[in-house]
């Protein structure tokens, strides 16, 4: 680099006789000369790592990379840079489980960064209908993405960024799948699915709604049109609850189709006393949305409040909203009238045993608690099941989910190689789940279509600890510098003295009141201000930002930095002696030590 | 540098990529604090600036004859003469009429609180235009490990073997030069840089005896990992048996605060020097340790009535 | 101007006269007016220059190094327990090659105090290379400062001037103290070539390695030596500029001498008188006065005693189990010569006692009585 070596600078003196003893004994150069580099058994190297964030999201969603963008006031770049790994940032940044803030580090100092909050701002202020800068040509081969929920659009919009010509095929009038029609309005409201459907179209992607597979157009057909086909046509079959006297009334409704119906607009008719069986998300996006249709809600869960799936600020703004919650109680029975309208429902009091395999405690009836819960009308939510009617004939189903190998492909014979994920696959129900199997698919399918072995690659773009991909690099998209992707970077790992508590910036939340009044979007993004404020708090876990503390620590004067305009530093491998204390005082662990080759000094 | 929460350690960039008036290829250990702590009292003070070095590790590290790692003034003296020494050239430079150059002696535990202390006392007692600056790796480290007076009590050296480890408490030099009436006292330590160099910057304009004692840790002697060297010396200030503070005319000022509780438990553990502190010792250290912080609180939040 | 001075008070003279910068002192019996003589007149300003008080010798010494290694003309003054004190600095001063003056009132070494005349205080320094000479009266202590400073700057080592306590620290004399303009002319300030400067960063001393540093000593050794060159070239000068002559020894009375007397001190003075009184009574007897005792003038000595028949030597010191050092160096220095004096070490005059004009001549009369120096040294006056 352009720093000039030092050790050029010394010369040894020289002494022949005691003539050349210095006057006074004055030193006659420097030590320069002396490169104690020589030392060294181990040597420091600046390496950027995995954080925990990245780690544990499940698309590998480069957050560290885009809030770095952000802080600089480089909103638009964040946004391209925060598509690489996770096309929808609008939609995440209101929807997402936010596996990343349970992880990140800051927990351990006084909280998480409100991740989901800056992703949100970011996706918000980004340009959706701007020309993608990542466009390539067209590779001569075809994808056709059965379903438009995120793991549709997502093998879509990667497909695409590889070249392939995609079409979204998708049952509903709407595109958007859960999206559109299991989410809420008032937590994903359907302008920002409009947006992002033409944000895919401006790439050239085609949009198919109203052609739903096995009706409109066969899966053979299809087969014979298109070089791949991805199905992604999710979980919206409602789990029977196998109680008495289910299937028997009008006003023993799934709550997935209650919601559905909702969404498009349609009539659907249930009563002001609603009783919702179930205790995760779509349990209280039913709650809520019957809130809002102005019935008084209560919810109904088997296990205690402790093990419900549902994400906890969803269950205290329900609450704060006026739904009622009664933990360990499971439905015994119904009693209805003649005319299917419902006398009372009855249910079984639960105690909590042994744990299952989900390592959650069992429920269990107690015995002769019985009691009566006075209610008009039942909406079940207590898991969704795939609908997979269409898939007859052509491939096997394990579980009630369609069974694939490692490389996301069915297991079937015949043109039109076939792939699947999102929830009709055994992976974890979450949006950000279904992102990322729609883009392990599309690389998949590449690497298919490439005849590379997807098994080779993944090891080579797997994120931390896995399973995540990482479409930047294996794309070879540059980042500004190396970054190990293998190597995570954990609460252990951060050197918390160098951080001040800092309180978490919350985005603005409506009162209980003025929530329930309607299906308003009730919470709003970032200011400008707040999320420069929430972004600050970010530790940059595994990538330097120029703190100086490595150049600071040196006791060796070994660390410079590069100047001219050049980000980070260097070592001066002439004199490192390997000691550590760079590695040691670094605070967000950007630096390695590895061990000296032989004869590599 | 865009806003963060991360405690910077405020130090200026252009200082620290600056001018190098401590150069490398020394001869300190790996993770040597006494080097550290030069090259950052050297970044605050400038190039105006005279060094003295009696005996001890500096006299090895700052090179052998005839090199010299340092780009200031460099004089070596007798071991127990520092502080003489020192009163001696600034005599000379002022005769010379030399206008703002600070003379600083940089003496090792050895050559300040035992043999050295004469002439310190000396010097503080005329209150000679001097910094010294004590660097305390808290044992005779040059000469392999032996025990000084600022050996802290627990501690092993191979002067106070296993059997006999050192039961004396640290003599209190701080209190000892405040005794002296000097205008300026303070303790510094490698793990908090940015209050070095504030301090060091402050030294150049005070005129009179400025001492400074600086905790400097030493991975051969306190036997840690080297990597650990800084941040051992943190949890010294943490747990509080090194508080950092400074006293100016007789005004206490307390710079650190610890912000995360350690116990002095917690700060033995990780040195091998500590091994043979029985529980006993330990927590008649940390009855110490909590006294001494009390009085050191009481002195600088100290407001008559 | 001619004034009445103490030995002490001419050494301060000299002090002012060479525009001394930095002093550094602690009081001891008997340099004690010294330090006084000097604290009145850097108060005054009629000597401009700093005086540090220090909490004691070693740190006198000590203050002195990094004054003149900061290149300005240092002074100090000490004696018997208060030089051996200094002892470690003082080899560090000569290794260091730094020009400082320092005047030694010759008093006995304790284990057991004394406070009066006695060699051995400086005798025990002899190794650690500075410069050594042995003054008789006032006026050459005088003298000596002026000429010493002309030569330690010259030949950078340090110089040493010693006299006797009591009798000549605190006895009385006429001295000629020279205008200080007139020392100016023969003593140009000091202008080192190199010094502490921060505009040439330099170190000064540091760890020398045996590759480095039996060359370095023997530098040492020979700047020592060059002494031998270039003071008797001072002499000649301070002669011509102040009327006084002065050499490496001197030698009184020698030519057709068969028997000469080698003293160092007041004791020369006494000596004189005696050499005198015998040479009027027939005896041929002459005196070498030992003025520079470092560097050893061995090449003077052969020549002046060499041809001698006798020799008595007078140490006014004792080197325990060995005996008077004079009479040994001077023992060695003859040794290699084909025809040589036979020796009489004598040692007389330890801790203040007085040394008569009737024991010299009763010293010079055992040594013409005999031929042989049997169980020497003599320890003349001993009561036994």
């Amino acid at each position: 680099m352009a720093v000039k070596k030092r050790s050029d600078l010394s010369k040894p003196y020289d002494f022949k006789t005691w003539h050349d003893i210095t006057p006074m004994n004055i030193s006659a150069g420097t030590m320069l000369h002396n490169k104690t580099g020589s030392w060294r058994t181990i040597k420091p190297v600046f390496e950027d790592k995995m954080p925990a964030c990245q780690n544990a999201c499940p698309a590998g969603n480069d957050i560290e990379g885009w809030i770095k963008l952000l802080q600089q006031g480089e909103y638009e770049k964040a946004y391209w840079h925060l598509k690489r790994e996770e096309p929808f940032p609008s939609i995440l940044g209101r929807v997402c489980f936010r596996f990343c803030e349970e992880a990140c580090n800051r927990v351990s100092l006084d909280d998480h960064v409100s991740i989901s909050a800056l992703e949100r701002f970011i996706g918000d202020r980004g340009a959706q209908s701007a020309p993608h800068p990542d466009l390539p040509e067209y590779n001569g081969k075809s994808m056709a993405v059965v379903g438009s929920g995120p793991a549709g659009m997502s093998a879509a919009y990667y497909g695409r960024l590889l070249g392939f010509r995609v079409a979204i095929f998708e049952k509903l009038q709407v595109m958007g799948g859960v999206l559109r029609v299991g989410i809420p309005e008032y937590r994903l409201p359907r302008k920002i699915i409009t947006a992002e459907f033409e944000g895919l179209k401006a790439m050239g992607i085609e949009l198919k709604p109203g052609t739903a597979i096995g009706k409109d157009i066969s899966l053979e057909e299809l087969r014979g049109r298109y070089d791949y086909i991805f199905l992604a046509t999710g979980a919206h079959g409602n789990r029977k609850l196998n109680m008495e006297g289910e299937d028997k009334s009008r006003r023993i409704m799934s709550g997935l189709e209650m919601l559905r119906k909702v969404a498009l607009g349609e009539e659907v008719e249930f009563g002001s006393n609603v009783a919702v069986i179930g205790g995760g998300n779509t349990a209280i996006d039913v709650a809520r949305t019957a809130l809002r249709m102005g019935s008084s809600v209560t919810v109904i869960y088997r296990r205690s409040e402790n093990e419900m799936p549902a994400n906890p600020e969803e269950v205290m703004e329900a609450r704060e909203e006026g739904v009622e919650f009664r933990f360990l109680a499971a439905p015994e029975r119904v009693e209805l009238n003649d005319d299917g309208s419902i006398r009372k429902l009855i249910c079984c009091e639960m105690e909590l045993g042994p744990a299952d395999e989900s390592g959650r405690k069992r429920p269990v009836k107690k015995d002769g608690a019985l009691f009566d819960v006075k209610t008009d009308s039942i909406l079940t939510a207590i898991g969704e099941v795939p609908v997979l009617d269409y898939l007859k004939g052509i491939a096997g189903t394990e579980k009630d989910m369609v069974a694939v190998n490692d490389t996301l492909m069915v297991n079937t014979e015949g043109n039109g190689k076939i792939f699947a994920g999102g929830d009709i696959i055994d992976i974890p129900r979450t949006v950000v789940n279904a992102v990322a199997s729609g883009k392990k698919a599309a690389i998949a399918i590449d690497c298919d279509y490439r005849g590379t072995d997807f098994g080779d690659v993944v090891k080579k773009i797997s994120i931390g600890n896995g399973p995540a991909l990482s479409f930047s690099t294996y794309m070879n998209w540059k980042p500004a510098v190396p970054r190990n992707i293998h190597l995570v970077v954990d609460s252990e790992k951060i050197v918390y003295d160098y951080f001040e508590k800092s309180p978490r910036v919350m985005q603005k939340t409506g009162d209980a009141k003025t929530r329930k009044s309607s299906f308003n979007a009730y919470s709003e993004t970032f200011t400008e201000d707040d999320a420069q404020q929430e972004a600050s708090r970010c530790m940059h876990c595994g990538r330097c930002i120029e703190c100086d503390n490595c150049l600071i620590f040196c006791p060796d004067m070994s660390v410079l930095p590069k100047g001219d305009g050049h980000f980070g530093y260097e070592f001066d491998y002439d004199y490192c002696k390997g000691c550590g204390i760079c590695f040691t005082e670094c605070p967000r662990h950007a630096i390695t030590m590895v061990r000296e080759e032989e004869g590599d000094k | 540098m865009e806003r963060t929460t991360q405690k910077m350690i405020e130090i200026p960039r252009d200082v620290m990529a600056g001018e190098e008036l401590w150069q490398p290829g020394v001869l300190s250990c790996q993770g040597c604090g006494a080097s550290l702590a030069l090259k950052l009292a050297l970044k605050g003070l400038g190039r105006r600036t005279v060094v003295v070095i009696p005996a001890c590790c500096m006299s090895i590290i700052v090179g052998s004859y005839p090199y010299s790692a340092s780009q200031v003034p460099l004089l070596h003296v007798p071991f127990e003469t520092a502080a003489a020494a020192a009163s001696g050239i600034r005599a000379a430079l002022d005769v010379r009429e030399e206008k703002d150059v600070v003379v600083m002696a940089w003496a090792g535990d050895g050559g300040t609180f035992d043999i050295g202390l004469q002439a310190l006392s000396g010097a503080a007692e005329r209150n000679d235009d001097i910094l010294y600056v004590c660097y305390d790796n808290e044992a005779y480290m040059n000469t392999g490990i032996q025990r000084s007076g600022a050996t802290p009590a627990g501690a092993w050296t191979t002067t106070t073997p296993g059997e006999a480890i050192k039961e004396e408490p640290k003599k209190d030099i701080e209190k000892i030069m405040l005794s002296h009436g000097i205008p300026y006292m303070a303790t510094a330590s490698v793990a908090y840089p940015a209050d070095i160099y504030t301090k060091f910057r402050k030294a150049r304009s005070i005129k009179g005896t400025k001492f400074i004692h600086m905790l400097s840790p030493c991975p051969p002697g306190w036997q840690i990992d080297s990597a650990d060297s800084i941040k051992v010396s943190r949890m010294a200030t943490q747990s509080k048996v090194f508080p950092i503070y400074e006293v100016e005319d007789g005004r206490y000022t307390i710079n650190v605060y610890p912000e995360r509780k350690v116990t002095v438990k917690d700060y033995v553990k990780p040195q091998g020097r500590f091994r043979y502190m029985t529980d006993d010792i330990i927590s008649a250290a940390q009855e110490l340790v909590d006294r001494k912080w009390e009085n050191l609180t009481g002195m600088a939040n100290f407001k008559a009535p | 101007m001619r004034q009445l001075l103490k030995g002490n008070y001419a050494a301060a003279e000299g002090a002012r006269l060479c525009r001394v910068k930095v002093i550094s002192a602690y009081p001891i019996t008997p340099q004690t007016s010294i330090v006084e003589r000097l604290s009145e007149i850097c108060a005054s300003g009629e000597l401009d220059a700093k005086f540090i008080k220090v909490e004691s010798e070693h740190s006198a010494m000590a203050t002195l190094v990094g004054a003149s290694s900061a290149g300005v003309r240092t002074f100090t003054a000490t004696s018997s327990n208060g030089l051996l004190l200094m002892h470690e600095v003082l080899h560090w001063v000569a290794g260091a090659r730094l020009p400082i003056v320092m005047t030694n009132v010759n008093r006995a070494v304790s284990g057991g105090w004394n406070i009066w005349a006695d060699q051995t205080d400086s005798i025990s320094q002899r190794d650690t290379g500075w410069l050594q000479i042995y003054c008789e009266s006032s006026q050459e202590v005088l003298d000596s400062v002026i000429m010493a400073y002309r030569l330690a700057e010259k030949i950078l080592m340090p110089v040493m001037l010693t006299y006797d306590a009591f009798f000549l620290s605190h006895t009385t004399e006429v001295v000629d103290v020279p205008d200080i303009e007139r020392v100016d002319e023969f003593l140009p300030p000091y202008r080192p070539d190199f010094k502490l400067d921060i505009d040439n960063p330099r170190m000064f001393g540091g760890l020398i390695s045996p590759d480095y540093f039996y060359e370095h000593r023997y530098t040492v050794h020979k700047a020592s030596l060059e002494a031998l060159n270039y003071y008797p070239e001072v002499c000649r000068e301070f002669k011509d500029v102040f009327g006084r002559e002065y050499d490496v020894t001197e030698e009184y009375r020698i030519d057709d001498a068969e028997l000469v007397v080698v003293t160092a001190g007041t004791i020369t003075s006494v000596a004189r008188i005696t050499v005198d009184k015998m040479r009027e009574a027939g005896k041929k007897i002459g005196l070498m006065k030992l003025r520079v005792f470092r560097p050893a003038p061995v090449d003077l000595w052969r020549n002046v005693l060499g041809n001698v028949a006798k020799v008595v030597v007078i140490d006014r010191n004792l080197s325990p189990g060995l005996g008077g050092v004079f009479a040994d160096e001077i023992q060695a220095a003859l040794y290699p010569l084909e025809t040589r004096p036979l020796i009489y070490p004598v040692v007389a005059g330890l801790g203040g006692r007085d040394v008569t004009p009737a024991d010299i001549e009763g010293i010079i009369n055992h040594a013409l009585s005999s031929d042989d120096p049997a169980g020497a040294p003599l320890f003349w006056g001993l009561k036994q």
